[in-house]
């Protein structure tokens, strides 16, 4: 039985019929405002169901395909109340999809486990020592940073939404895990279904408050389930997680692109709270995972610069499925302090106002704003969707600059950014795609690359007292050469391909496609930090951030 | 704890909240005859005490938190400050909207961006587009365009000032709106150029269009459509400029082409012009790009003295034409 005083989530599992429930009847009263919005609504839905089940031809198929023909066949001769009944069934199939669960003896369990699971993957020879030490061992590896106090307090006082860049789909285990560190409560957060599918994973996400996007179903009542379903929520209360660069990112660019779906509802949920009478104040928390190693650099960039790279918008081949890349990865960064670390920026409210630490807005001018005004006209709270997709891109924007400001840069970002942007000196005039085929092709002296790194670094470092930029604490303070010793050590033997070979007296940038995909965490800054000697290479490689 | 911001806008029960307007030139004027005309309560504050039949005027900023939509009339160089003092009294309720051709610093920020950073208010727009001053107060058939991501700042400035004679239209692109409006600003000097040289319309119309067209490169860059610059408050107003509206920045393109220094030549236009420092800043963002503003350029050497009007138009000619 959870205890008074335990966060909202603790409480899911009996609230969770009423939910779906909830969600179910807001999303077929908006449809159902017109019999021709009925109509549509649940044509639409027929249609692209049969198209997905047809093409898949599984148990799901077999399961499904003849309702929906049988809904497509009749839908013509239905009557407005039958429409209305058809309504409400399918939206409460897709709520009850969705829905997830939590189970707070799961929870306890995986803080206790999953620490030690990691540990023993990392040193499977040491099993019984690693099964004790696995906390320490995570903890050393996993630095968390940033507001956490400040978050905590928030917490006490409205719904916190954490709003991460996405790098991997590591991010979310090591998120769970960055908030229990910091003594924050565990979130509610959407996953795609297809993580369910993975034997690793998939039990602690079916437990842990995880809902499911399914990104094959492409109904718009569906995306109307998972919009209200994620309003709801956090109208009630729970904390939630959104990734809202919507997949990982490709490039490892910092995401300048938002997908403003899921944090529309988080906005839409603070308006609907307020025209009910209920001030339940929402924070958004714009939250950085910055790795010195990416499990899957190799699949994503590639998607990246491939054309069809769209339509690989869910990948189900790479890293991530394959234990033995765990392995290998986790047993590389084992010997790296804080190889991972997860910066907490400062909240914002809904409209990208700061908070203080009892939750009030501020204004420009420094005075506690009422965040309510937001969302009244003449007086009243209204609600306006227009309005509120308004605040949303605004919201976009805001954070989108905190994602620069709380990037946390890391030694193989460095060292990579130096090697390729002496390819891109190297190679005046030539396109992107030659550089990517230079393979092994520009070699640096190592004496140019520690100074060209330390030069680096110290630049970053001044950006960094402006509050413009982040470093890895570990990389503001050391030797340049161990930098350089680093990144090289890190790469090396987890990745297929070799980044960088050390030859001794010079390094040769070997693989200029993984030298492009660390590197891409610095387009934002290069010019800043150039310097003259470097200025054209790097105004070419700034090019590179308006690209997607 | 920060004492919080006492009351937004308010009104009596039945009644529409009054309108502010900031600044108390020609346009700011003309706005609050147009409005009282319509019926609405208006507060109007300037520097200096005016007395205007129907309008309550004061020199009080915070005055005017009490109007739910606010205009700014001022220009620019004067509206992030006048911006971070009106910001004090407002909160997310007010809507703002400006009137201005501005655009600040290097980086050509927007003035919507100007008054979202240094207000609360985040419900903000402009109004830009043919209509002037004169039109608004003599009620002559016209248009205007609102920008603003936020439709009810559009709904509010139609049930502010739209008539039978003035047409409001709205647009989302906020920024393009205002880019447009810059360019036009810094193109009608051409216009003023021409007139005073004598050359033919063709010759107008050109330099027009190709300084439209170089700018319809630039503007994504600062997240604008490039579209807009094609509508009311591109194009649309530099038909206007074209057929003849003499505005100040005409006559200030006029003086210039006789010779005059900047100084002088503003003193003949009798107005605040925009457009001086910004074609300037525009040709340095999009070099910055990538991106080549030869129109543009072109003007900031007239008006900075570093070239003759006609060697301007030969330099002009002479380049190499290219597919549009």
């Amino acid at each position: 039985m959870p205890q008074a005083s335990d966060p909202a989530i603790f409480w899911f599992n009996g609230e969770r019929d009423d939910i779906v429930r909830e969600v179910a009847e807001r999303v077929a009263e908006d449809h159902g405002r017109s019999v021709g919005s009925l109509e549509l609504a649940l044509n639409d839905c027929a249609m692209t169901e049969m198209r997905r089940l047809d093409s898949q031809g599984d148990d799901e198929a077999r399961r499904d395909l003849g309702k929906w023909r049988a809904l497509s066949r009749q839908l013509g001769r239905m009557s407005e109340g039958e429409q209305r009944k058809a309504i409400r069934e399918v939206t409460h199939r897709f709520a009850e999809d969705v829905a997830g669960n939590f189970d707070p003896r799961v929870y306890r369990m995986s803080i206790r486990a999953v620490p030690k699971l990691l540990a023993t993957l990392m040193q499977p020879s040491q099993m019984p020592r690693a099964l004790t030490a696995g906390q320490s061992v995570l903890d050393r590896l996993l630095s968390v940073e940033g507001e956490t106090e400040k978050i905590k307090g928030l917490q006490q006082v409205g719904s916190v939404v954490y709003v991460p860049t996405h790098s991997s789909n590591l991010d979310s285990i090591v998120l769970g895990r960055a908030l229990e560190q910091a003594g924050l409560s565990p979130v509610v957060y959407g996953a795609g279904k297809n993580l369910f599918t993975n034997p690793i994973i998939s039990f602690f996400m079916h437990n842990l408050g995880a809902y499911r996007v399914d990104r094959r179903i492409n109904a718009s009542l569906y995306k109307d389930v998972l919009k209200t379903y994620s309003q709801v929520m956090i109208e009630r209360g729970y904390h939630s997680l959104f990734f809202p660069g919507g997949t990982r990112s490709r490039s490892n660019l910092i995401e300048n692109h938002l997908k403003l779906g899921l944090m529309g509802s988080a906005l839409s949920a603070f308006a609907h709270n307020q025209t009910r009478g209920v001030d339940r104040k929402v924070f958004f928390v714009p939250t950085t995972i910055n790795y010195a190693l990416t499990l899957e650099a190799e699949t994503l960039v590639e998607d990246w610069l491939k054309a069809e790279g769209k339509a690989r918008y869910i990948i189900e081949d790479d890293e991530f499925s394959r234990l033995d890349r765990w392995v290998t990865f986790l047993r590389k960064i084992l010997g790296m302090q804080a190889a991972c670390v997860i910066r907490f920026g400062a909240p914002v409210d809904p409209f990208g106002n700061p908070v203080d630490d009892e939750g009030c807005s501020i204004a420009p001018g420094g005075q506690a704003i009422d965040p309510a005004s937001y969302v009244r006209r003449r007086g009243r709270p209204t609600l306006d969707d227009a309005r509120d997709a308004a605040y949303t891109r605004d919201l976009g924007e805001v954070l989108v600059r905190r994602f620069r400001h709380e990037s946390v840069l890391m030694s193989t970002a460095l060292v990579a950014h130096v090697l390729w942007r002496r390819i891109v000196a190297h190679s005046p005039r030539a396109d992107l795609f030659s550089r990517l085929r230079m393979r092994g092709e520009v070699t640096m002296s190592k004496e140019d690359v520690v100074r060209e790194v330390a030069e680096l670094r110290d630049r970053l470092a001044e950006l960094q007292a402006q509050g413009e930029v982040r470093l890895n604490s570990w990389l503001a303070e050391a030797d340049p050469e161990a930098i350089v010793a680093r990144a090289l050590r890190v790469w090396n033997g987890y990745h297929t391909r070799m980044a960088a070979k050390d030859l001794g007296r010079e390094i040769v940038a070997e693989d200029p496609t993984l030298l492009l995909y660390y590197q891409n965490r610095l387009v934002p800054f290069a010019v800043d930090v150039c310097g003259s000697e470097h200025e054209r290479a790097a105004q070419e490689i700034a090019q590179l951030g308006v690209l997607k | 704890m920060i004492a919080p911001i006492p009351s937004g806008p308010s009104a009596a029960p039945g009644e529409l909240p009054p309108v502010g307007v900031v600044g108390g030139g020609g346009f700011g004027q003309a706005l609050a005859n147009a409005m009282i005309r319509r019926g609405r309560k208006v507060q109007l504050w300037s520097r200096r005490r005016l007395e205007l039949e129907g309008v309550e005027s004061t020199q009080e900023l915070g005055e005017l938190k009490r109007s739910e939509l606010l205009f700014l009339a001022v220009p620019s160089p004067y509206v992030p400050e006048t911006a971070e003092e009106l910001g004090k009294h407002l909160d997310g309720e007010h809507l703002l909207v400006h009137v201005s051709r501005g655009l600040i610093g290097d980086d050509l920020l927007t003035l919507s961006g100007v008054l979202r950073l240094r207000t609360a208010a985040h419900r903000v727009g402009v109004l830009a587009g043919p209509l002037d001053a004169e039109a608004l107060a003599e009620g002559e058939p016209t248009g205007a365009i609102v920008g603003s991501r936020f439709p009810e700042v559009a709904a509010a400035v139609r049930e502010a000032i739209s008539s039978e004679t003035l047409r409001i239209y709205e647009s989302r692109d906020v920024v393009g709106v205002e880019i447009a409006a810059a360019v036009v600003g810094y193109l009608a000097l051409a216009v003023g150029m021409g007139q005073q040289l004598g050359v033919s319309p063709a010759t107008v119309a050109v330099a027009l269009n190709r300084g439209l067209a170089e700018a319809a490169r630039w503007a994504p860059s600062l997240q604008a459509d490039p579209a807009t610059l094609y509508g009311l408050a591109g194009q649309g107003d530099l038909l206007a400029v074209a057929g003849g509206d003499d505005r100040p920045e005409v006559r200030l393109g006029r003086a210039l082409a006789t010779g005059a220094s900047l100084e002088e030549a503003g003193k003949a236009a009798g107005a605040h012009i925009e457009g001086v420092t910004i074609a300037r800043r525009v040709d340095a963002h999009a070099r910055k790009i990538g991106e080549a503003t030869p129109v543009a350029g072109m003007i900031a050497d007239v008006v900075e003295g570093r070239r003759a009007p006609t060697d301007a138009m030969a330099a002009l000619m002479a380049r190499e034409v290219g597919t549009e």
